[in-house]
């Protein structure tokens, strides 16, 4: 069973379609991003993903639950962060915590330990009479995410955790998705940072609404550009021709870019055409290609 | 328990909201003072004077009474019915009666008196009538005793039952009306889109919360907050312009409860339907305009156009000021309200289950 199993999704806004029929099945056990540029319409589809937002058309299920029809058992399943920060700044760290223990159906006693528990979990314990009003972002960020854990819920769902948060704190949010996820929570995660992404064990790309791509950042990768790149130093300009296997994506001086299907199988037989021909190989190495460079190339495929 | 969740939290943020402490607090001082002054119209006592006398020992009274800083001489008239009329019909507090033999009597050093029909049905001002116009009889007669010699000059009083309201109690059935209509809807208008406006919603929604803990939990703690109006408009106005309630004030108060039940039933559904704070207020405002003007509080309904009397059925505060009346300024008691009560509580129920309807727990 999918944690998540999203099938036609798409949602209009009167003459603008924000979210054009995407299909998302994210496994049980992953960290499963949702990528793409601001506006691609990752909210939206996350907001339909939660039930916040009813779509035009397709269905959502967690845990094979439908999100609209069993609402209240879906629920305990998700725990939410939306993008905007939804936390009371008229309330203190405490109270936040404890509202939504309490929300929670926890008892009072009940309630009071589990807010103490996240306090401490989450370094939040001094600041726990301040107002979040008055909270650093990425305070309230940490604060947000307790949030989501107050019930204890498989799916995590999080809108762009770490908008706004300094690289430190990043850091240490996506050492925590691993952690979460070790212990068999699923998340689903969006961003927009392109590094970040790297961090997931699956993603989906998105763009202008639609689905670009979605696989493993390594698969991503290597569907962008039809296969690995091998960067190779020669002792000379090169010859015009390359071999059969490999297509030439850049010459800068002695310095050539080469793309091939499999950098583990083609390196040596790319090191004895070289040989052949009588030049001495100085350097030779895989590029790593960025997921930045992958998206911009799907993008750009399509239009 | 997740109501009491939700309460508890709603009463924080009221609590450190200082437009709370403004709308609940100074508005029903503020407002009773403006309503109290306004329809009171002066400090001093309104009278008529009926002077019989032809000499000028009573137009010597008359014109300490005209000098005096406690009476308003109104009126002045003829004969002794007109003096009643006017204080029954609530044009006057009292009319002062100087006997035809008063100039006779105190030239010669005999004993006279000066009679007072007072209106018996507010005691309060009756009273204070009273311990005046002793006052001033009494410096006169020493006045008048140094020239004329020993006599008395006694009051005698007379009294008649003038409409059940005085004028300054008169502004409370309108200012009670205003105060539980005003701020419990403007206040509770702005609750739900609030929290979608700054996000809030999105998170709280997420919970296993349903539509009536929402609701349910939002009203009772406005209601808490807000019930201080109703006490501080009847404390300000009883402790600033002694006015006197007829009625228990256990029952004016639950009465009014009950009524402020609907004026927050009532903005929680513009809460629902309106997409956001600046909405919300507009909309509470314009159910405030027709409240105001059609309720009977400055027109009897009876002497509106037939639109506007349909108007003024269709608005619990009809309902109230009719029972407030009745129950704070006649002293009847609640059962004789029953009906009005019924129909407040009838649209209080409309209210509130039409925005556990319409309330939806999406983002949209």
């Amino acid at each position: 069973m999918f944690a998540v199993e999203a099938r036609g999704l798409t949602k209009r806004f009167g003459e603008f379609t924000a979210v054009d029929h995407i299909d998302l099945l994210v496994e049980s056990g992953r960290i499963f991003g949702l990528l793409g540029p601001n506006g691609a319409g990752k909210t939206t589809t996350i907001r339909m993903i939660t039930g916040l937002l009813k779509p035009t058309e397709g269905y959502v299920r967690v845990y094979g639950m439908d999100v609209l029809k069993n609402r209240r058992s879906v629920l305990r399943m998700i725990g939410y962060m939306p993008q905007r920060s939804s936390l009371y700044d008229d309330l203190t760290v405490e109270e936040n915590l404890y509202l939504y223990t309490m929300l929670y159906d926890f008892s009072r006693q009940e309630a009071k330990r589990r807010t103490e528990e996240l306090l401490k979990e989450f370094f939040l314990d001094k600041f726990r009479d301040r107002l979040v009003g008055n909270l650093s972002g990425g305070m309230k960020r940490r604060l947000a995410l307790a949030i989501t854990l107050v019930h204890d819920p498989k799916l995590l769902i999080l809108d762009e955790p770490t908008v706004g948060v300094d690289p430190p704190l990043r850091r240490q949010f996506w050492e925590r998705f691993r952690q979460l996820v070790s212990k068999g929570k699923t998340i689903l995660v969006t961003t927009h940072y392109m590094d970040e992404a790297e961090n997931c064990d699956e993603i989906a790309l998105i763009s202008h609404g639609r689905m670009i791509a979605s696989g493993t950042p390594e698969a991503i990768k290597r569907r962008a550009f039809g296969g690995e790149l091998i960067e190779v130093l020669l002792d000379r300009e090169p010859p015009c021709d390359p071999p059969e296997f490999a297509k030439i994506i850049s010459v800068n001086g002695r310095k050539v870019r080469l793309l091939v299907d499999d950098y583990g199988g083609r390196s040596a037989q790319l090191m004895d055409f070289l040989r052949e021909r009588g030049f001495k190989i100085l350097e030779m190495r895989p590029v790593r290609v960025s997921l930045e460079d992958a998206f911009i190339r799907l993008m750009g495929e399509r239009s | 328990m997740r109501l009491i969740a939700i309460i508890d939290k709603e009463l924080k943020q009221l609590i450190r909201d200082p437009k709370t402490i403004v709308m609940v607090l100074l508005m029903p001082i503020f407002l009773t003072i403006l309503f109290g002054y306004g329809y009171s119209g002066r400090s001093k006592f309104p009278v008529a004077i009926l002077n019989e006398d032809r000499g000028g020992c009573g137009y010597e009274l008359v014109r300490k009474l005209i000098n005096s800083e406690d009476f308003d001489v109104e009126y002045y008239v003829r004969t002794f019915d007109e003096g009643v009329e006017l204080v029954k019909e609530g044009d006057v507090y009292a009319t002062l009666v100087i006997p035809s033999d008063f100039t006779e009597c105190l030239l010669v050093g005999k004993s006279t008196y000066v009679q007072v029909i007072y209106d018996a049905s507010s005691p309060t001002v009756a009273q204070s009538i009273m311990q005046l116009v002793g006052v001033i009889v009494l410096k006169y007669q020493e006045w008048a005793s140094s020239r004329f010699g020993t006599f008395s000059i006694k009051p005698t009083f007379y009294s008649v039952y003038g409409p059940t309201v005085t004028r300054i109690e008169n502004f409370m059935p309108p200012l009670m009306g205003t105060l539980l209509q005003l701020v419990p809807t403007s206040l509770i208008s702005v609750s739900i889109c609030r929290e979608r406006e700054r996000g809030t919603f999105e998170q709280f929604i997420m919970t296993p919360v349903s539509h009536f803990e929402v609701i349910l939990g939002k009203f009772v703690a406005y209601f808490v907050a807000t019930i201080s109006d109703a006490v501080l408009t009847i404390a300000t106005a009883a402790i600033l312009f002694n006015v006197q309630f007829r009625g228990s004030l256990l029952a004016i108060l639950l009465l009014s409860s009950i009524f402020l039940a609907s004026s927050l039933a009532l903005g929680l559904l513009l809460s629902v339907l309106s997409k956001n704070q600046l909405q919300a207020y507009q909309a509470s405002i314009f159910v405030f305009v027709p409240a105001m003007l059609f309720s009977g509080m400055f027109v009897p309904v009876r002497l509106l156009s037939n639109v506007a009397e349909v108007i003024a059925y269709a608005m619990p505060i009809y309902y109230y000021i009719d029972a407030y009346k009745a129950v704070a300024m006649k002293g009847l008691p609640l059962s004789v309200v029953t009906s009005d009560v019924v129909v407040i509580v009838a649209f209080t129920a409309a209210f509130f289950l039409a925005s556990m309807r319409m309330l939806k727990l999406r983002v949209e």
